[in-house]
């Protein structure tokens, strides 16, 4: 066991499988119903196709808790600033099903007030057609997502993580260096002109004995 | 006791015309100073009384074919409860130099909204409102959506959220509630405010 642990290749690997494993089979919806296709998400939900044979057991109606972010219906642009917001708000990692026609692409309302597909505002990972689209359609886009998941890797996002975090640190640093240099560079300038002073008032006043 | 009557009654009383053009022949022109009258005439003590007010709408006469007169109109339907099957529109017409049309709230309450619709869509002010804003469109748009004139394919951003907590303190202490203290969460942070946002 020691020495199998030591091996860095298999622990990647294995975590990877663990954590995608997780989360795969325990995706939570958060439902944003604004029109008929959450109500096709009802039936999803509910006995006769029932979501939760994949795992989705709850819907959860807060962002805190949540891993899927569906957008079911029309967004129009008062609508927009709330929708980014929930996204803000939901802890990583997290995904967004565009479900419909509307939320994918505005659908048949291409007008003033309509977002012409919720990718104007927030990153998608599946895209879902129809109007509304069938509970068949919506456990598609779930296997699809499912796929997505298991392809991630999380150790490689935790290394870019990391990378970022330690190029942030070293900029910091230089940043630091750059303005005690600055500072020290100052300080010594002030402490040059300090004594200049002193000298010419020491010569002066050697002049004014002289004399 | 008919709705025939009460046009003769209208155009004595009140100088307001039957539309022709109207397949129903249900409408009446009214001027815009005796609206107020016209209606509450209508509610309290016509033969048959509307007391049922369907519907307000702002209809702009742009680009319709073979129109003369004034640009924009409002339109008021209503209906009697009382006596089954009777209806009646009044129109109102508003020119493009002068969009005021005064206020029918006091005397049906749901005009409220209806009106700020109307006043949303077609910039038409209602005067005597006591709360004249837009209802269906965000408070950064700019412009009047269902004018012929609007580009219907413009779309405008909004950069916030409408901040409605003020209107509903107002609102519940109307109904005797006090607000003691407000929590920190529901303060607007000016961090979330986008540039150029309105701060209402």
């Amino acid at each position: 066991m020691g020495n199998e642990a030591g091996k860095p290749s298999i622990i990647t690997s294995s975590l990877d499988f663990l954590v995608n494993w997780g989360r795969t089979n325990s995706l939570w919806p958060f439902p944003y119903g604004t029109a008929c296709c959450a109500i096709e998400f009802m039936s999803t939900e509910v006995g006769r196709y029932d979501l939760s044979r994949i795992g989705s057991e709850y819907v959860r109606f807060t962002p805190r808790q949540s891993d899927v972010l569906l957008v079911a219906g029309t967004i129009t642009y008062k609508q927009a600033p709330i929708l980014k917001r929930i996204y803000e708000q939901m802890a990583e990692p997290r995904w967004v099903i565009a479900m419909g026609a509307c939320a994918s692409s505005g659908g048949f309302y291409d007008c003033y007030c309509t977002v012409p597909g919720i990718d104007h505002i927030i990153p998608v990972d599946v895209y879902i057609g129809g109007c509304p689209s069938r509970p068949e359609a919506f456990f598609d886009a779930m296997f699809d997502l499912q796929k997505k998941i298991k392809d991630e890797s999380y150790m490689k996002q935790r290394a870019e993580r990391v990378k970022d975090q330690l190029e942030m640190i070293k900029a910091k640093t230089a940043e630091a260096k750059a303005n005690a240099k600055e500072f020290a560079q100052e300080k010594v300038a002030d402490i040059k002109d300090f004594v200049v002073e002193k000298e010419q008032n020491l010569v002066k006043k050697a002049q004014f004995w002289k004399e | 006791m008919s709705v025939e009557n009460i046009f003769s009654t209208l155009e004595e009383k009140f100088g307001a015309k039957r539309e022709t053009l109207d397949k129903w022949g249900v409408t009446a022109v009214v001027s815009g100073a005796y609206l107020h009258n016209v209606v509450q005439f209508l509610k309290d003590s016509a033969e048959v009384k509307f007391d049922m007010l369907v519907d307000i709408a702002g209809i702009d006469y742009l680009t319709y074919p073979n129109h003369e007169g004034p640009r924009f109109a409002v339109s008021y339907s209503f209906k009697s409860i009382k006596t089954p099957g009777a209806r009646i529109r009044l129109k109102v017409l508003v020119g493009e130099d002068c969009l005021k049309v005064p206020t029918i709230t006091d005397l049906y309450a749901n005009a409220n909204w209806y009106e700020r619709e109307v006043y949303d869509q077609f910039g038409i002010v209602f005067e005597g409102h006591p709360d004249l804003r837009r209802l269906l469109n965000h408070v950064e748009f700019v412009g009047h959506p269902l004018r012929k004139d609007y580009p219907a394919q413009k779309r405008q951003w909004l950069s916030t959220n409408d901040y409605l907590l003020p209107e509903l303190e107002k609102r519940l202490e109307t109904l005797g509630y006090k607000v003691i203290q407000r929590s920190k969460e529901v303060e607007p942070n000016d961090d979330e405010f986008l540039e150029g946002s309105v701060k209402a």
